[in-house]
């Protein structure tokens, strides 16, 4: 098959190819070119960064620039398809806003320096703050967009160089839940599936999960499998009509914030009729009989009445699970972002290992991400566990990694968990974190409650230094500006959802003066003079691939093992996924197929925790109840979330994507076809809310929490009633006022509440009450996107 | 009221006294959000659990007094307290505020445990399935609410005591 040019705007997944159970996904490239095929230069193998699917493409090199990109058609993610923003997307690197200079902050305003300047200053008030204040004033909040290796370094400088907790990544609005969910019920992080489970199951269960625009390669498998023979049951659970629950044989629209009493009804069912394997639970599983005394509490009855959906659609739900012998359950940002987020995530983990469906083929949970390069932040320890899925709990983990790293222990901070990010800024707030360094992210606009973190990036006392490709709304709030390469100017890896790993070589230069993060941290270890016990250089690498051999020279022996892979083994065909190690020399599909869970005390990531309250088990009572390789089933009650809507608040809000756009559009606004599909925020109201409201389709609305307030036009949609829904993309860098809402305020999360989950402390960003009122007239607005995803 | 009835009500004291701690603590440290949300959950239950006593107490002649049910963000004090947070929480000192109020939340939540121990011993010794039931999953939700403070004290306490000054040790390296 030829590689083909379609319009992926419009047609967002493409021609169907359908397969059945069993069968092999077909191949089908897409390709997206500014030039001819024929005037290609080189083609540079690669990886998209535009969502967590990590889909391999080859980069189209002409002239020194990117000139486009095709799917990699031996690629086992995706077979040679590409999305629409891994099609676009890559336009952005060529934008002539990049940034090519280094900026520091001089009588008020940000300007031109030289990088010897930009870091003599970073490296200057970091030492004085290290000197005068401890390595407590330090804080680092990284990205889910760098590659493996720069995580691996910033883990280092931040854990071992200057041995401060408060490292994190915005991983923890996307990823963190996912983590925690896998950890808290098989011992350790990583998704134990594969893909490849998608074309072998006979039923699938989407929790919260808008795969259809979240990651729309992976939505292309699974409708090439419900539209062709041997169809698999579907079953969605989403307040929207997603073009996912458009497919779906029942389709659980439920309230905002109740996926707990949702699943729990579901286990009840299973229970109740029967639909368990026994056996596997008696002999794999530890905390069966806390689990029924929970669920049988939640008949599907009373989960109907909590949940706002009919008693019969969850009975039907759980029947299909039931009668399932290959069920594939996923979850994402509508349980992890939502109330009670690890514990409903834990309850999907649940409902897989009551029917023993997990470590064989098509029988799989995924807890989904939402970033291309997230899983990297958690398996190099640049958030909140140390590298390689050690445990900070357990002295045996620390003395490893110290040694590995030849520092003493107690410089590695393990007195409690890695600092989350949004305690990170708190932490800033109250002024006893007085060095934040942001690379690659935009927590202006996507942390909740933007006007407190304005306040915070703005205030005088605390030194800011963010690297990027573009001058983001944070960026301008910063001290120092360090210019960054981006993905197809640098080398390095980074692995998806299912664990694949993918090599990304460097296509073209970056623009000016900018160098790749990798480049600008180990720049600033050489300057802290960072040094091991011996005083030799705490980072010895100063390549990505040497970075990558140091890497996985500390995963050896972990479940995430790299230690099988390399940069050769990585170029040429497919992706690989880990473990890869002499027990799996080319990589391992599946985790856990002999039913053995990383669960071991001596060998677990983490105790585990009260999913209610989030209280941190403790390591002797984990010992003296070791489940030794079985699987935790943790139970939760149903707790309503603390902010429901009021007579001043009436409606829900839920925040969330755009199949067009990525995180704050910081790349994806700077492709025309992209932009053109979805140039600016809206509010999905149910045509109920909207009558009541007087709003008609296209007519401006004012939205407003407690915390803030945003305008934007109305669309009619079969949204639930009581709930809308508003994407998060939505900044200022491309209005008038730059990083602030001083016209029009149109930031989903100027509304959003400061408030995590207790476990994974990811904020919950679905869980805010609002009022809406109507502000203008307005036409219906039709954008190329549109109709597409409707 | 017998000898019984009087060690259940020091239990429901002990708890009735830990919910209002909660309040305070939740409304003074408004601006640690994670402790707001922990403080106003735990008051909830500190109630809940004192409810629970009641209705074993009258079985021992115990008479207790009226119940209380403050909530975190609705005691008379609330909106006074609520500022002062957003304003102390702007100041490095607000670490130590935290530390002092986790250290009497523990404290109180201890002897909460202590009594709840007693009461299982009553249970026993007088053969009350019912009570012994509740103690059973009751004191382990006390027990919880002390592994959750431990858990904030450990997060709170290096950054409340040890940011804002040079690193004394020797070699740090």
């Amino acid at each position: 098959m030829n590689a083909r040019k379609s319009d992926r705007v419009a047609d967002v997944w493409g021609d169907r190819t359908p397969f059945g159970q069993n069968e092999t996904w077909p191949v089908r490239v897409d390709m997206q070119l500014a030039v001819a095929e024929t005037e290609v230069d080189d083609w540079i193998q690669s990886a998209c960064v535009l969502c967590s699917n990590g889909c391999g493409l080859d980069i189209a090199v002409k002239d020194g620039r990117i000139a486009g990109v095709r799917g990699r058609r031996a690629d086992r993610v995706n077979h040679g398809r590409l999305g629409p923003k891994g099609l676009y997307g890559w336009q952005a690197n060529n934008s002539p806003d990049r940034l090519a200079r280094p900026l520091m902050r001089v009588d008020g305003a940000l300007q031109e320096v030289d990088w010897e300047t930009a870091m003599g200053a970073v490296a200057g008030r970091s030492q004085q703050l290290l000197r005068e204040k401890g390595p407590l004033s330090h804080g680092f909040y990284t990205s889910g967009q760098l590659f493996a290796e720069e995580y691996y370094a910033l883990a280092m400088v931040a854990r071992a160089g200057l041995g401060t907790p408060h490292l994190d990544g915005n991983t923890r609005l996307c990823t963190a839940t996912a983590e925690w969910a896998l950890i808290e019920t098989f011992g350790s992080d990583g998704d134990p599936g594969s893909y490849t489970d998608i074309d072998v199951c006979d039923t699938l269960f989407l929790v919260g999960h808008n795969v259809s625009e979240t990651q729309t390669v992976l939505w292309a498998r699974m409708l090439d499998r419900l539209h062709g023979p041997d169809r698999p049951k579907l079953i969605v659970v989403d307040p929207r009509p997603t073009p996912a629950a458009r497919e779906a044989d029942v389709h659980l629209a439920l309230r905002a914030g109740t996926n707990v009493a949702l699943l729990n009804a579901i286990l009840h069912e299973l229970i109740v009729h029967d639909r368990i394997d026994a056996a596997f639970v008696t002999t794999h599983t530890v905390g069966f009989e806390a689990l029924r005394e929970t669920a049988v509490e939640y008949p599907p009855d009373r989960a109907a009445a909590i949940c706002g959906v009919s008693s019969e659609a969850i009975v039907e739900a759980a029947e299909l699970i039931g009668r399932a012998e290959r069920l594939v359950s996923t979850v994402l940002q509508g349980v992890y972002q939502s109330n009670q987020a690890t514990a409903a995530a834990v309850q999907v983990n649940n409902v897989n290992l009551l029917r023993g469906m997990i470590g064989k083929p098509g029988c799989s949970v995924f807890q989904m991400n939402g970033q291309p390069t997230a899983e990297n932040t958690r398996e190099t320890g640049a958030n909140g566990a140390l590298s390689g899925y050690r445990n900070f709990a357990n002295d045996d983990h620390v003395d490893e990694l110290a040694r590995l790293w030849n520092v003493d222990p107690l410089t590695i901070p393990h007195w409690a968990p890695p600092t989350h990010a949004m305690q990170i800024f708190r932490f800033a707030e109250e002024g006893s974190i007085e060095f934040l360094w942001i690379s690659a992210t935009n927590p202006a606009v996507s942390l909740p409650e933007l006007h407190r973190i304005r306040a915070i990036l703005g205030q005088e006392r605390l030194f800011v230094v963010v690297s990027d490709a573009f001058l983001t709304e944070t960026a301008q709030l910063a001290d120092v500006v360090l210019p960054a390469a981006l993905w197809g100017e640098k080398t390095g890896t980074f692995t998806n959802a299912d664990r694949t790993v993918h090599i990304s070589d460097k296509a073209v230069e970056p623009p000016g003066d900018a160098r790749a993060d990798l480049d600008i941290f180990l720049d600033y270890a050489e300057r802290m003079g960072f040094r091991d016990k011996d005083g030799a250089p705490l980072l010895k690498f100063s390549t990505p691939e040497e970075a990558f051999d140091a890497f996985k020279a500390i995963t050896a022996g972990r479940p995430c093992d790299y230690t099988g892979l390399s940069y050769d083994k990585l170029r040429g065909g497919s992706g690989i996924q880990w473990p890869c190690n002499e027990r799996h020399p080319d990589g391992c599909e599946r985790l856990y197929t002999e039913y053995e869970f990383p669960t071991r005390a001596e060998y677990c990531e983490s105790y585990g925790h009260d999913l209610i309250s989030g209280a941190e088990n403790e390591a002797d009572e984990y010992r003296a109840h070791d489940p030794r390789g079985r699987a935790f089933l943790k139970a939760a009650e149903y707790i309503p979330s603390d902010e429901q809507p009021s007579d001043d608040y009436p409606l829900q809000l839920t925040t969330g994507r755009s199949v067009y756009h990525f995180h704050t559009r910081t790349k994806t606004a700077r492709a025309p076809q992209l932009e053109a599909a979805e140039p600016d925020v809206w509010i999905e109201l149910a045509p109920g809310d909207a009558d009541r409201l007087d709003v008609s389709e296209g007519d401006v609305v004012e939205i407003e929490s407690p915390r803030g307030r945003v305008e934007a036009r109305a669309r009619l949609t079969g949204i639930r009633e009581g709930v809308v829904f508003v994407p998060f993309h939505y900044g200022y860098w491309d209005e008038p006022e730059g990083s602030e809402p001083n016209g029009r305020p149109r930031a989903a999360n100027e509304l959003t509440i400061t408030r995590w989950d207790p476990v994974s402390k990811q904020p919950l960003f679905k869980t805010a009450a609002v009022r809406v009122t109507k502000i203008a007239a307005g036409e219906p607005v039709r954008t190329s996107g549109r109709e597409a995803t409707r | 009221m017998n000898r019984l009835g009087g060690a259940l009500r020091e239990l429901y004291r002990a708890e009735e006294e830990l919910a209002d701690e909660y309040v305070k603590v939740g409304e003074r440290l408004g601006a640690e959000h994670e402790l707001w949300y922990g403080c106003k959950r735990f008051a909830q239950q500190c109630h809940a659990h004192a409810e629970a006593i009641r209705n074993h107490a009258a079985r021992y002649e115990a008479e207790l007094p009226p119940a209380d049910d403050a909530e975190v963000g609705e005691s008379s004090t609330a909106a006074l307290r609520h500022k002062l947070s957003e304003l102390l929480g702007r100041r490095p000192e607000s670490g130590l505020v935290l530390l002092r109020s986790l250290r009497q939340l523990y404290l109180q939540a201890q002897e909460v445990s202590f009594h709840w121990l007693i009461a299982g011993q009553i249970a026993q010794a007088t053969r009350n399935a019912e009570l012994l039931a509740d103690v059973d999953r009751l004191h382990r939700e006390t027990l919880t609410q002390i592994k959750w403070l431990k858990s904030q004290a450990k997060e709170a306490s290096p950054q409340a005591l040890v940011a804002g000054q040079p690193l004394e040790t020797a070699d740090v390296r």
